[in-house]
């Protein structure tokens, strides 16, 4: 079974890669390590004309340590070559916990940072092949103006479901992007989108070149809940940060993966913890208010009443190893 | 669609392949250089019956991934484990663990047990479990692979294993 037709591009450098996407429009995807693109193609979801491959280019491939102290990463480095890397990794516990996290050994040997980041969004009609889904009507991210998880819904309700954006934005990261003749960087807080079809603020012809993370505390934390440890997409995934010492904290971000269409900062648990300390009372009463916060919550696996208990442990489980670091 | 010459060594030997834009390495592991080991199985990154190792000795799916991206490149196929006629010890401690049913997927869990093996000569259970945690097995089931990692290092060795 031959891929769909699709003529294929690797580009020598990073401005042929740009000039490459600016000709080709939305006729173009940009592909890296493989997984998540040809895995899409395989469903008919992708049906790029031309496939433009960014593996091999040397600008997205350096982990460099900048002036201020941050690291800055390029988005064509291989997840499994990131887990053991000083820089990366190394640096940063949350971080290596949720790259470890991603898919199997073979995937991680192959995805790459970027590919991550951009994960298309799931859910469970979509995560199903052409044949499988012609038993329903289409849906947003097909043919229809329907959303098979929340029927009701006027937009796509699919899954980020990627594991290093929560991770990255509790870590403060922020991210490179870049089309033909213009940069820009963005706080990869502000780069999802709550819309499930067109999920980042990436334009036509953009792509994410760089990851920057600055330096935090060691105080910090990456849990993920799957069905099998060692494969599947996560069923919720809560990453978090804070500086101070014992239960005084000065600073702290939670966020929640997985759940709804892009990761979601908590603001008000965080702001109960920051006030209160992180004592049994504080983080209680943080998790009790973590539903609210939530919205309409989608599914891959699991019903939406499961996953909004789930992101209650979640966050309780967080704070808890927080506070013992 | 365009052809493109590709240049691709497999199990120590170079192939100058003709290779269209969408064939997966897995394409052309099987139909241009006519090794068949290496199956097709789910082809979307579930199964691991694909794997094959790239030049690192790393585990990698061969179908989920452009052929013309690995212009240049070396991998290793099952194939290419046997030596003068005589198998891998690794493909010597899958049979004598029984660590074979149906064989479909032996071809992708052995290159991946390669894998662990290259990274981690004597494996700990972990090591081995987050390596075989992508290849998927329907019929005989994980113990008994996971028996034959753990002591590959001791066929190696001794020329048997051991029960533990």
């Amino acid at each position: 079974m031959l891929l769909p037709d699709h003529s294929y591009v690797k580009a020598e450098s990073l401005e042929e890669c740009l000039k490459t996407l600016r000709e080709t429009g939305e006729k173009a995807k940009v592909i890296a390590g493989g997984t998540d693109v040809i895995f899409n193609m395989r469903l008919k979801l992708f049906q790029p004309e031309v496939a433009v491959s960014i593996r091999g280019l040397k600008d997205l491939l350096q982990v460099e340590e900048l002036d201020d102290g941050s690291v800055r990463i390029g988005a064509a480095c291989r997840l499994a070559d990131l887990i053991d890397h000083p820089l990366a990794g190394g640096r940063y516990p949350a971080f290596r916990q949720s790259l470890e996290a991603v898919a199997s050994t073979h995937i991680r040997n192959m995805g790459t940072l970027g590919g991550n980041i951009c994960l298309e969004t799931r859910c469970w009609y979509t995560n199903n092949s052409d044949q499988w889904r012609e038993g329903l009507q289409g849906c947003y991210k097909t043919d229809s103006e329907l959303c098979h998880v929340i029927k009701s819904s006027t937009k796509c309700h699919a899954i980020n479901n990627s594991d290093t954006p929560p991770a990255l934005i509790a870590l403060g990261a922020t991210l490179t992007l870049q089309k033909e003749g213009a940069k820009r960087e963005v706080p990869i807080a502000e780069f999802y989108r709550a819309d499930g079809v067109d999920f980042s603020v990436l334009g036509p012809g953009e792509i994410v070149t760089h990851v920057t993370i600055p330096p935090v505390s060691d105080r910090q934390v990456f849990i993920k809940i799957t069905p099998r440890k060692g494969m599947d997409f996560s069923l919720g995934a809560v990453a978090a940060r804070c500086d101070g010492e014992g239960e005084q904290i000065s600073n702290i971000i939670i966020v929640l993966g997985s759940l709804v269409t892009a990761p979601v900062v908590l603001d008000k648990p965080a702001q109960v913890v920051l006030e209160a300390g992180l004592t049994d009372d504080a983080i209680e009463k943080a998790a009790d208010l973590v539903r609210d916060e939530l919205g309409e919550v989608s599914n891959l696996y699991g019903r939406s009443i499961y996953k909004r208990q789930i992101a209650i442990v979640l966050v309780k489980r967080a704070l808890t190893q927080l506070r013992e670091q | 669609m365009a052809k493109h010459l590709v240049t691709l060594t497999v199990n120590g030997d170079t192939y100058d392949l003709v290779v269209s834009d969408n064939q997966t390495l897995l394409d052309v592991i099987r139909d241009e250089v006519n090794l068949k080991g290496t199956k097709r199985g789910c082809t979307t990154g579930s199964c691991g019956v694909c794997c094959i190792n790239n030049a690192k000795g790393e585990a990698v799916l061969s179908c989920l991934t452009h052929a013309l991206e690995w212009d240049g490149e070396e991998i290793t196929t099952i194939e290419g484990l046997e030596a003068d006629g005589e198998l891998d010890a690794m493909q010597k401690a899958f049979i004598e663990y029984g660590a074979v049913q149906c064989g479909f997927c032996t071809p992708g869990v052995i290159m991946s047990a390669k894998a662990i093996i290259n990274a981690h000569p004597e494996p700990t259970k972990e090591q081995i479990n987050a390596g075989l945690a992508g290849v998927n097995c329907r019929c005989t089931g994980h113990i008994k692979v996971k028996e034959a990692i753990r002591n590959d290092h001791r066929i190696r060795e001794l020329g048997r294993g051991t029960r533990d």
